[in-house]
């Protein structure tokens, strides 16, 4: 990142974090389908897991904009939050994922890597973002949402079967709201940035 | 019939409709037969089977009628075994229009027949009959079905959003069994339990169902359902599970423009535009594309592709000047699909021309132009010939030695004695020479001949002394090679130098030619020793002896002398009809005397007088010697001074320089250098006859020296003859003359 003395410290412009931020969530969202994609095919066929992961993911409670009209009308600072909420969702089971994927018999090694890069980097886009947030709102945005997450025992099922739906509803919910982010992200983008004119 | 037990009969009786009980009461019209299937094993063929009922016990023919759909008229089956039993084949010239067949099954047997359901084949083409294509037939394909059959099952092909708001999916329609089917899409949105149906099945066409952006919720799944319907029944396809967040697909970028433009650096470019197809939002970054560029020369065959990233415009440097060049670009969303390619773009790149490449070009062609003409110019004006420049000059004869430069100097001397030849002067008369001499007898021109070869080397051959005559040339009138060859002779190594066998055959030749010369009055040519210039001797006796005599070599001179002298007496001796014994003797005697007294004198560099008939006598026998009387030259010609009473010749080397000899011998006038040998007189005197056409000057005269002229005969031989008398009076003064006119001999002097 490109440092701007301006009059205090050295800044980094709101632009290139936000840049930052945008290129962070896209790769997380990247890794995510795939990591899902590579499960899906490996432990979910035929198994209709997907008939069962519906309404499954714990961050479903916090209301977030489901189509662009709805994404637009909300204030970015809300928005702001939503992401923040979400991204702090996802901290804990990030955690855990990567220490109970590799319990799955025969994982394949792009799965455990995927989840621990994933990991990694949700930390540094929720540090990213926490600037912006900051730099926005010095004062805080108030009202912190979070989601808190239960799914560990499922995790640690006995039952094969079970085990691995926990998984696959994991790696759907992870897939889902990376790309959430990413929308979000990308909006606030070319709103504050570039006055919505990308 | 068999008879069945009556027991069995009476059990029938129960079932048997009474009328017949009468005949067989076991016996019963057929039972139905059923159409099981109708199937269309290749093209515009059909078979239909069906199952026989019951055949009620007796004989039971089936027969297949079928009907076009509308038409009253019925046909039976064509061929009812091609297809195995109860079977019926169609082939295309039955059933080849598109219309519906009805077939129908009849079972007959004695007691009554009855027939089928009716089975419906519809000769359906694959797909619908496209009439736009050309003259080719469309094969029928059929489709059976029977009537009253519910919906196959439907299935979702594919769902698209093109702009992350809407979306639309489409499915596959099923069979209907020919009765009109509805489709119903259902869908549950996640959360909600509720089914809904597809709020518009028309803006994405057929079988589709299209979701506006009221009715799309992202990061949703929808689980979708179709339902086909018809009268008989319907059927629901599997549930199709769709999150619209993945199955964004844009459509192709638009407004590709290309355009040249010239860099700051001069080169040209190409400046590719385009923009997001319309219903995408990039602007508000909903949607973030991507986009991708591909170009190719239109006579290309690979695509070049380059992707761009989410800019709408891209700059094209490497193109081909003169190309024309197709163009097209599509996009993608972040996480999308990627959409079809734009429809194509052109553009005509121009030739490029470079001020610089012309006028490279110009210079090149100008300055080749000019060098050209320059040459052209140079070669003219020094009349170099260019004809004989490119094609090489056909190579004249040449003889090997002989410089045609120096020929036509007038170096006769240094040419000839190249040749390793003395100079002699050419004379008109050689060829007579030549002739008189080859008609000598035919046995002694066998003899003759090596001699005549051998002794035109003598001719040639001059001890050391390079001067050669302009009038050189006889004796070799046969062939300028054949002097060479003489020439070369001529040059043999002393070690070759066989003198004894050389005399021996010179008595004889000598003996037999001097009967002919008695005969024929042939001219034999004493042995030439002017300074310069190769003499050609008739005699063959000098001759031999003269070629004989190798060039520069010291070694047998006292040899040499013997023998070229013995020759000589030997020809003297010869035509005087006989050879007196003590004549060689004392010849050689003196020549022994001559020789080693001219060894020590010559040595000694003594005065020409005093030496003279010594040192002309061994000019004469030894060619090559050096002499300061003679130039540093192979050969030389040798006047014949005189003759001494010993029978020796005395010699002169021709030497223009010498002054002496002139002093002594001073001839006034006449440039008599060549004698001939004109006759021979008594015997033993050679009549000898000077070229020089002078009348009335002595042969005594010793002529400046000058070329040669020619002898007149006649004349010469009246004023200028000589006897070449026997050993007492061997007195020859030719005086400059190199020939020895015999017919100037006079006996007179006797």
């Amino acid at each position: 990142l490109i440092c701007s003395c301006q009059r205090r410290a050295c800044q980094v412009s709101l632009g290139d974090l936000f840049d930052r931020a945008v290129k962070l969530s896209h790769y997380i969202h990247s890794l995510s389908s795939e990591m899902f994609n590579e499960f899906d095919e490996r432990y979910a066929q035929g198994r209709g897991f997907i008939t069962k992961a519906i309404n499954s993911c714990h961050t479903s409670s916090l209301t977030t904009p489901e189509d662009k009209e709805q994404a637009q009308q909300i204030h970015h600072e809300d928005l702001l939050n939503l992401v923040m909420g979400v991204l702090n969702s996802w901290n804990d089971p990030l955690l855990h994922l990567v220490s109970e994927v590799q319990t799955i018999k025969e994982a394949p090694d792009t799965i455990l890597w995927k989840a621990v890069e994933i990991e990694e980097q949700n930390k540094r886009l929720l540090e990213g973002m926490e600037k912006i947030v900051g730099r926005l709102h010095p004062g805080g945005l108030g009202n912190e949402l979070y989601s808190r997450w239960s799914g560990l025992p499922s995790l640690q099922l006995p039952d094969e079967d079970s085990r691995l739906f926990a998984f696959y509803n994991l790696l759907h919910c992870l897939r889902r709201d990376s790309h959430k982010i990413d929308n979000y992200l990308k909006l606030l983008k070319c709103r504050l940035i570039h006055d919505s004119n990308c | 019939m068999k008879r069945k037990s009556l027991q069995q009969s009476i059990s029938s009786i129960t079932y048997v409709p009474h009328h017949l009980i009468l005949f067989h009461p076991w016996q019963s019209p057929p039972g139905k037969p059923k159409i099981v299937r109708c199937h269309s094993p290749e093209k515009e063929m059909l078979a239909c089977w069906w199952k026989p009922g019951s055949d009620g016990g007796l004989l039971t023919s089936y027969t297949l009628l079928y009907s076009k759909e509308g038409e009253g008229q019925t046909y039976e089956c064509p061929d009812y075994t091609s297809a195995g039993p109860s079977s019926c084949y169609f082939n295309k010239k039955h059933i080849n229009s598109w219309t519906t067949y009805i077939i129908t099954v009849k079972a007959i047997n004695e007691m009554g027949s009855s027939i089928s359901e009716p089975h419906y084949v519809e000769a359906a083409s694959i797909g619908k009959p496209e009439k736009k294509k050309s003259n080719k037939v469309v094969m029928l394909n059929f489709i059976s079905f029977s009537p009253g059959q519910p919906p196959g099952k439907p299935e979702l092909i594919k769902c698209r959003s093109p702009e992350k708001e809407t979306f639309s999916c489409w499915w596959k329609p099923v069979s209907d069994g020919g009765l009109p089917t509805n489709y119903t899409l259902f869908y549950n949105n996640e959360g909600e339990e509720s089914f809904y149906e597809c709020p518009d099945y028309t803006t994405a066409g057929p079988n589709s169902c299209y979701f506006d952006k009221k009715h799309t919720s992202l990061w949703t799944i929808y689980n979708i359902t179709i339902k086909a319907t018809n009268e008989m029944g319907s059927n629901i396809s599997e549930p199709h599970y769709v999150d619209v967040t993945y199955i964004v697909q844009p459509n192709p970028p638009v407004n590709l423009s290309l355009a040249l433009n010239k860099h700051t650096d001069g080169k040209l470019y190409l400046l590719m535009n385009w923009s997001s197809p319309p219903l995408a939002d990039v602007r508000s970054g909903w949607l973030t594309l991507e986009y991708e560029l591909r170009l190719k020369p239109e006579e290309g065959e690979e695509w070049e592709t380059i992707f761009v990233g989410q800019r709408t415009k891209y700059k094209v440097f490497s193109l081909i000047p003169g190309e024309k060049y197709i163009a097209q670009v599509r996009c993608k969303s972040d996480h999308g699909e990627w959409s079809k390619w734009s429809s194509e773009s052109y553009i005509h790149l121009p030739k490029e021309f470079r001020l610089k490449d012309m006028m490279v070009w110009v210079f090149v062609a100008v300055l080749s132009s000019v060098i050209c003409l320059i040459m052209i110019w140079m070669m003219g004006l020094k009349g170099i010939n260019m004809v004989a420049c490119i094609l090489p000059p056909v190579p004249g004869p040449k003889i090997k030695g002989l410089d045609a430069h120096l020929l036509e100097a007038g170096k006769n001397e240094e040419l000839l004695s190249a040749l390793g030849c003395q100079g002699f002067p050419p004379t008109s008369d050689c060829e007579d020479l030549l002739v008189e001499f080859l008609e000598i007898d035919d046995s002694e021109d066998q003899q003759l001949m090596p001699n005549h070869e051998k002794g035109h080397p003598n001719k040639n051959l001059k001890s050391g002394n390079k001067e050669t005559d302009s009038d050189s040339g006889r004796g070799s009138c046969d062939s300028p090679s054949l002097l060479l060859e003489k020439c070369k002779e001529s040059r043999i190594p002393p070690a070759e130098f066989q003198t004894p066998d050389f005399s021996e055959t010179q008595v004889k030749a000598a003996g037999k030619s001097s009967q002919e010369t008695q005969n024929r009055d042939p001219e034999l040519k004493l042995p030439d020793f002017n300074s310069d210039g190769v003499k050609s001797s008739t005699w063959p006796g000098t001759q031999l002896a003269s070629s004989q005599i190798p060039k520069g070599s010291y070694h047998n001179i006292v040899e040499v002398c013997k023998v070229a002298f013995s020759a000589m007496n030997v020809n003297v001796s010869a035509i005087r009809m006989g050879n007196e014994e003590k004549h060689p003797s004392k010849y050689s005697k003196n020549i022994e005397t001559i020789c080693e007294g001219e060894m020590t004198q010559r040595r000694k560099g003594e005065s020409f007088h005093s030496k003279a008939k010594a040192d002309q006598a061994l000019q004469w026998l030894l060619p090559n010697e050096k002499s300061p009387f003679l130039s540093d030259k192979p050969m030389d010609y040798v006047e014949i001074h005189k003759v001494n009473q010993n029978g020796a010749l005395a010699v002169l080397p021709k030497q223009k320089e010498n002054s002496d000899k002139t002093e002594i011998y001073p001839i006034p006038g006449t440039t008599k250098e060549y004698a001939k040998v004109t006759r021979v007189v008594d015997n033993n005197v050679l009549v000898l006859m000077p070229e020089s056409r002078v009348q009335g000057m002595p042969v005594f005269q010793e002529p400046p020296k000058e070329s040669a002229q020619s002898l007149h005969q006649s004349q010469a031989e009246k004023n200028m003859s000589y006897c070449l008398t026997a050993p007492s009076e061997f007195r020859l003064q030719t005086g400059g003359l190199e020939y020895m006119d015999p017919n100037s001999f006079m006996c007179s002097f006797k």
